[in-house]
Parts: C-alpha cells; sequence; structure tokens
C-alpha cells in the first residue's frame, strides 16, 4: 500500500504542481498571447490571417512550436515540410519572428493548450480571444466620411490622437486617392483581403504583431475610430485598385520636372545680365594657341 | 566728433616710370605662397587700359562698391538680400582669366634636355594646374599701351568721351599713357568689411588699415566681389582671401611698406590723417556723384585745430600719432594744397589712396601732316590742351568734375612755371604770375609743393606714427618671459605643447 500510495501521492502532488504552475504559465501567456499573437490568432475564434490555434498543441509537438514561433521563416528555408506545408496553406503570408524568450514562447504555448481545453467545451466562450467578443462593425458600410477620415491618417494630415506616425511614413497604397508613400514597409493595396479583412487588420492595428510596427505604435495605440477608419480606407482602396492601373507612378516626379523646368526658365530672366564668361575671353579666343 | 587716425597714401602719378619694382617688392614679401601666385597686392596699370582684373573699374561686370539707397548707400552685389542669393553661386565674381593663369618655366629642362638638334627651352607650366600652358595674359599685359585695341580702347573710363576725343587720344603723335599703381585703399568706408557674412574683416582701430583675418575667413569670396577696386583676392589653395596689409608688421617697427620702401621713382607718401568718423554715412551717401571728392576732402581734420586735437586726446589717439598727422605729408598734399584726388570716388567707400595726377601738357603736334614741336607761344601748352582729356581724368579721380582736375592741373602747371622762373628764367614774369594768381598761389607754397614733390627725404616722405602696441603689450606682461620658447610661426600653442 505505501508503495501504491506514494507514486498516487506523488502524482497528485506533480499534477496539482503542474496545474498551479501552468495556471500561472498561462497568466503570463494570456498577456503574451494578446500582445503578440491576437492580431492574427484566435483559440477557439476561427480563421484571421493566420489559422485557428485550438488544438494546436496535440497537432504539433511544442519543439516544433517553438521553432516556429522564433522564426517561421528559417524554419521554412531549412525544409521543413510541415512548416512548408502551413506557409502554403495560409495564403503564404508569412508570421512575423517574435523576439520571445523560450520561457515566453512556452509559457503562451501553455496558454493555448490550456484554453483549448475549456473552448473545446461545448458552450464555452472564447474568452481569451477578446477581438470576437465584440462583433467588428464591417467596413464595407463604412461612409464618405470615415473612408476620408482613413484617407487622412493614411496620409498624416489628420493627427492620430495618440500621437503615432502616420501610415504612408512606411507604406505605400496604389491608389489615386493619394501619393505614393513609403517604401520601408510592405504596399498595402491589397491588405484587406491578405490580412484577413476587417477582423484581421483591426487585430493588426490593435496590437500590430511585426517588430517595427510594434514598436513604434508601444506607447501610441490608434483608438477605435481610428482603426475603423484606416481598416475602411484599405478596404475601398483595394476595391478601387481593381479599376485602377496597377502601378500607379509618382505625379510627384511629373511635378518636379514641370518645377525644375519653370525654375530653370526664371532663374534664366532673373539672373540674364549675370557675368557668364572671362572678360578676356574675346581676346584669348583670337590668341594663337600651341596645339 | 569721434575723431580716428587713419594711415593714408598718395602717390605722384607724375613721378611713376612704370618700373614695377613695387609689384615685385610686394610679390616677393608677401605673395610668391602657393594660391597667391595670381595676387598682386600692389600692381602697376597703364592708363588708358583695362587694368587688372580685366576692366575691373566696370561695376556693371563686377558689381563692386555702394550705391545710394535713399539717405544711406547699400552695396551693389553684395550685402544681406544680394548676398544670401548669391552666395553659392556668384556670377560676378573675377575667374582666374579675368585675372591671369600665373606660371612659371620648366627651368630644369634647360639642363637635362637630351641632346638634340636644336637649342632646349624652359616650357612655360601653369603654377595652378602644373600643367604646360600657353601664356594668354598677365597682370601688366596691356603695359605700355600693348595692344591697344584689345585694352586701351576698352578702358572704362573713355565713358562720356566724344567719339573724336577718343580718336584723338589714339592718334600717333598724340598719343599718351601714364602708370597708375594700385594697392588697397583702406578705405573709410570699406565694402569688403560690410560684405563679409563671416565677419571676418576689420579696419583697425589705432590706424585704420582693413584687415582680413586668416582664422575666421570662411571664403564666401564676398568681399572679392564687394571690392571696387579688387583689391582682396582669393586664394585658392588655403580657402581664405587674402588682401594688402599695408605692411603693418613693417609700419609697426617704424618702416614704409615694402611696395612705398622699393619706389625707384620716389612717388609714394605715407602719413596720418585724421578724420571724424561720424560723418562716414554722411559723406558716402553724398547725392550728387560730382561734390564727392570735397565732401570726402571735408571728412579729413585740420591736426592744428586745437578742438580736434582735444577731440582726438579723448579718444585715445596718442599725442605721437597727432604730432604725425601735423607733419603728414599726405595732408599736405590732399588738404592744404588740394594736389591730390582719390581713385574713382564714385564707387562711395572714400577711399585713402590719393594720386597726384599726371600733367601732361602738350608740347608737339602735327598741322597739315607736318610735325611741330611746340603748338603754343610758350614752352608748354595750357590746361586746354592736355594731351590726355580732362574729362578721362575727372572720370579716374573725380567722379566726373572736371573742375576738380583743372583745378588741380592748374595748380601743378603755375608750380612749374614758378619753378622755371627760379631755376632757368626764360618765361615771362607776366606767364608766371598770371598762373600763379588764377589759384592764389604763392611763392612759398609753390617751392614747399617743389620740395615736396621732388627732393624730398624719406623721413619727410614716410611720417609713420610710432606704434603703440608692442609697449601696451610691454606694460601688461614680460615678454621675456616667452624668449626662446616661442618659435616664429606660431601664435597659438600647438597641441602637442611648446
Amino acid at each position: 500500500m505505501i508503495i501504491s500510495t506514494q507514486p498516487l501521492k506523488a502524482t497528485v502532488f506533480i499534477a496539482i504542481f503542474c496545474f498551479i504552475s501552468l495556471g500561472l504559465n498561462a497568466q503570463n501567456g494570456e498577456r503574451i498571447f494578446k500582445n503578440s499573437c491576437i492580431a492574427c490568432h484566435t483559440v477557439g475564434g476561427g480563421k484571421r490571417v493566420g489559422p485557428d490555434l485550438i488544438g494546436i498543441t496535440t497537432k504539433r509537438n511544442e519543439a516544433w512550436l517553438t521553432k516556429w514561433i522564433r522564426s517561421s521563416q528559417s524554419l521554412i528555408q531549412s525544409g521543413d515540410s510541415i512548416a512548408i506545408a502551413v506557409f502554403e496553406a495560409n495564403n503564404k503570408v508569412p508570421m512575423p519572428d517574435q523576439n520571445l524568450s523560450d520561457a515566453e514562447i512556452k509559457e503562451v504555448v501553455d496558454y493555448i493548450k490550456v484554453n483549448s481545453t475549456t473552448a473545446a467545451v461545448p458552450g464555452a466562450a472564447t474568452l481569451a480571444t477578446s477581438a470576437p467578443q465584440v462583433p467588428i462593425k464591417s467596413s464595407d458600410i463604412a461612409s464618405a466620411e470615415e473612408i476620408l477620415l482613413g484617407q487622412h491618417i493614411f496620409e498624416g494630415d489628420t493627427r492620430l490622437t495618440n500621437g503615432g506616425v502616420a501610415c504612408i511614413s512606411c507604406h505605400n497604397v496604389a491608389s489615386n486617392r493619394i501619393i505614393p508613400g513609403g517604401l520601408l514597409a510592405k504596399d498595402l493595396t491589397t491588405v484587406h483581403t491578405r490580412m484577413g479583412g476587417d477582423a484581421g487588420l483591426t487585430g493588426i492595428l490593435n496590437a500590430p504583431p511585426f517588430p517595427a510596427m510594434a514598436e513604434a505604435y508601444k506607447n501610441r495605440p490608434l483608438t477605435e475610430n481610428e482603426i475603423y477608419a484606416v481598416v475602411s480606407f484599405l478596404n475601398i482602396v483595394e476595391k478601387e485598385s481593381a479599376t485602377q492601373s496597377a502601378t500607379a507612378t509618382s505625379p510627384l516626379l511629373k511635378y518636379g520636372f514641370i518645377s525644375f523646368a519653370v525654375w530653370i526658365v526664371i532663374i534664366f530672366i532673373v539672373w540674364r545680365h549675370r557675368k557668364k564668361y572671362a572678360v578676356n575671353k574675346r581676346i584669348y579666343e583670337r590668341q594663337l594657341k600651341t596645339s | 566728433m569721434d575723431i580716428r587716425s587713419q594711415i593714408s597714401m598718395v602717390f605722384h602719378l607724375d613721378k611713376c616710370i612704370g618700373c614695377h619694382t613695387c609689384s615685385i617688392a610686394c610679390k616677393n614679401l608677401w605673395t610668391d605662397r602657393k594660391g597667391a601666385e595670381y595676387m598682386w597686392w600692389n600692381n602697376v596699370e597703364t592708363k588708358p587700359g583695362t587694368g587688372y582684373p580685366t576692366k575691373w573699374e566696370d561695376q556693371e561686370i563686377y558689381k563692386g562698391g555702394w550705391e545710394i539707397n535713399g539717405k544711406s548707400v547699400s552695396l551693389k552685389g553684395a550685402g544681406k538680400l544680394r548676398g544670401l542669393k548669391n552666395i553659392f553661386h556668384n556670377p560676378y565674381l573675377p575667374v582666374l582669366d579675368d585675372y591671369y593663369e600665373p606660371w612659371t618655366y620648366k627651368y630644369e629642362d634647360l639642363f637635362t634636355a637630351p641632346e638634340g638638334d636644336d637649342q632646349p627651352t624652359a616650357r612655360a607650366v601653369s603654377l595652378v594646374t602644373g600643367e604646360p600652358i600657353d601664356v594668354k595674359a598677365g597682370p601688366n599685359w596691356d603695359d605700355d599701351l600693348g595692344g591697344s585695341i584689345d585694352y586701351a580702347r576698352q578702358d572704362v573710363n573713355l565713358k562720356g568721351l566724344s567719339a573724336a576725343e577718343q580718336e584723338v587720344m589714339f592718334q600717333l603723335e598724340r598719343m599718351t599713357f601714364f602708370y597708375l599703381p594700385r594697392i588697397c585703399n583702406h578705405c573709410l568706408n570699406p565694402a569688403c568689411v560690410a560684405s563679409c557674412p563671416s565677419g571676418a574683416i576689420y579696419k583697425r582701430g589705432e590706424d585704420g588699415i582693413v584687415l582680413i583675418n586668416q582664422q575666421v575667413c570662411r571664403g564666401w569670396r564676398m568681399c572679392v566681389t564687394a571690392c571696387p577696386y579688387k583689391k582682396t583676392y582669393y586664394n585658392w589653395h588655403t580657402g581664405k582671401s587674402e588682401k594688402c596689409i599695408l605692411c603693418y608688421p613693417r609700419l609697426e617697427s617704424g618702416q614704409p611698406p615694402a611696395c612705398m620702401h622699393q619706389c625707384v621713382g620716389r612717388i609714394r607718401y605715407l602719413g596720418v590723417l585724421l578724420y571724424d568718423a561720424d560723418r562716414i554715412e554722411e559723406v558716402a551717401a553724398t547725392p550728387n556723384d560730382l561734390d564727392l571728392v570735397d565732401r570726402q576732402l571735408e571728412i579729413y581734420l585740420d591736426p592744428f585745430d586745437p578742438q580736434v586735437i582735444e577731440a582726438a586726446r579723448k579718444n585715445g589717439i596718442a599725442d605721437s600719432t597727432i604730432e604725425s598727422a601735423q607733419k603728414s605729408p599726405v595732408y599736405k598734399f590732399v588738404k592744404e594744397w588740394k594736389i591730390a584726388l582719390p581713385l574713382h570716388p564714385e564707387f562711395r567707400t572714400i577711399p585713402n589712396l590719393f594720386y597726384v595726377p599726371a600733367l601732361m601738357p602738350g608740347m608737339a603736334s602735327v598741322q597739315d601732316g607736318i610735325y611741330e614741336e611746340s603748338n603754343t607761344q610758350f614752352l608748354w601748352g595750357g590746361i586746354d590742351n592736355n594731351r590726355v582729356p580732362i574729362k578721362y581724368l575727372a572720370n579716374l579721380f573725380s567722379a566726373g568734375n572736371t573742375e576738380k582736375i583743372v583745378d588741380v592741373l592748374k595748380r601743378l602747371m603755375a608750380v612749374r612755371w614758378h619753378r622755371r622762373q627760379t631755376t632757368v628764367g626764360d618765361v615771362a614774369q607776366e606767364i608766371v604770375d598770371k598762373a600763379m594768381g588764377e589759384i592764389n598761389l604763392n611763392g612759398d607754397t609753390a617751392d614747399a609743393i617743389f620740395r615736396l614733390t621732388s627732393l624730398a627725404t624719406f623721413d619727410e616722405r614716410f611720417v609713420i606714427p610710432p606704434a603703440h602696441r608692442e609697449e601696451s603689450i610691454e606694460m601688461l606682461e614680460n615678454t621675456a618671459d616667452v624668449k626662446g620658447n616661442t618659435g616664429f610661426g606660431f601664435k597659438e600653442r600647438p597641441k602637442r605643447g611648446w
């Protein structure tokens, strides 16, 4: 008996310990998940940009998950067949590398594991995925004013409430509505479909998963209205892009050349009496030269 | 009254023989360095001629000097707005071809050339590029009317002369020229100082010498444009501008500037003038060009006037300087005898270099193709018969005021008649009396003019005020402390220590 009870006690103890530690992990994991994953993923909330992560811990082993989370692209490039399959199954949208420690990755995986079980129970709310709690207003029905607001936010004509930088600093959309933007980051012309529609974009703008963008907006989050406006704008841009030439050339270049020509003409008129040649030029030209 | 002292100069053009010794003295002393080869702080030009740099007097080309702006004056080609407009590209700057490309010869070829059929020659090599060049011009390329069509006839000062008058100037038997040596005028209203965006140019308080601080100069070259006499030069090697420093190290040790010291014809005089700095703007902004000379002369004050002396002392001018001003040959030529005039007063910089214009009376003429020795009943032709048109001289020395020139020439002529009478005695007394009476010149003054013109000793020609700079330093510091510590050429302590 003694022999039999000892393992039982140990098992219970370990189970309790595991549960507590798992619970602690899960608490930390929840924070990380909300910061880094929620933009693209749900646990039991359906597919967004990335797949629903419910049951992912049973589907893939932890070592693989850790590698994937650390750098999905490296894993793909190393020729891992599962990784390539996953990549292709998700429209080849690369998952950004996460700057997380091993412990943190473990915490977030544990969090997903715990929530997968709770979500699996019928009727249980997907508490972890906060986004779907409030149904997202469709950007298809956005008013012209809201689209215009989005455009102004994108261009930087309207300042973001919390002082974030305008999208155009890094991003470009091919649209006749605005001038071409930066080329530091992805072109956003077709981002609406590419990144999971309203829900995906709202998630990304809420908590940007991309390192540079996350850093830029860390202390300067967008408000709900602003997010909606930008999403609406990106939606309309994508719809319009079908009827506009895909490679909208910069009008800046054209205007640049025109104004350059105008300035040249002005300079030639204003400075027409300037000293153009050496005073001795005529004399020198007449002189004999040895060569 | 804000009395200050100014070292000023008189060049007596009747005495200049155009030997360029002054230029060489200056060149050897100051501008034989790399980047400065093309500079001639002192140069001698032949007039009529276009000078150096070519046509420097034409401010429509170079935009130098001041122009009237309301009740004051503003710079023609520099200053705040105009300077800013041209600060990164200034088309009005003279280019190297407007001066000339300096050159030397490959003398070593004379010794190292391999044996051949021909005598080896030393090729001309540019001092700028180091490449062999065709010599195209020099700083006195139009000397002695060389290339008259290209140079003499292009003279800017011929404006206002009728075609006939100009033609007469270049007729073979009448053709004439004189030399015009030029250095920095150390102006009272210096355009170079006003134009400098870096504030590197300043006019020394104690003697009015205009200097460029080589440590502050940033090479904007606005001074080169602004100076209407083109007497600031850009050193392409150091990237700084340079100009005549009136040999201030020599002046401080009681010696005249090198150009003056070396002058073969002894045409140069140097002395102190006291002037009223409060009136500079008013004089520079004289509305009528014709009044400029008279107004400028008013600014210089009588060093014997007790009021002036008192005000000068109050302003910290040393007694020794006032004494020098009283002995100043320049004061005599300019103010007492009124026979020296500033060069191009219409540039409104109030220059402090005065010229006694050359008196060139007609002594012969061609009548119906026959050469006659004298065209007058007297020895010399009258002023009206001057070989250089009065108008031409007026364009040079009195901003077009011919009366001033006639007045000066009459004085010079009267002195000449008087001396002829004194020494030779072949002139009718009434001619001498008429010449002297016309301008109220008495025999003593005429003799004094003659004496300072022809017989003056070194100390009479150069009355240099003692520089008190060293003395004042010695009062504050023991200069012997650094004796043996500081090497020549160091002003500041080098990083490694002395």
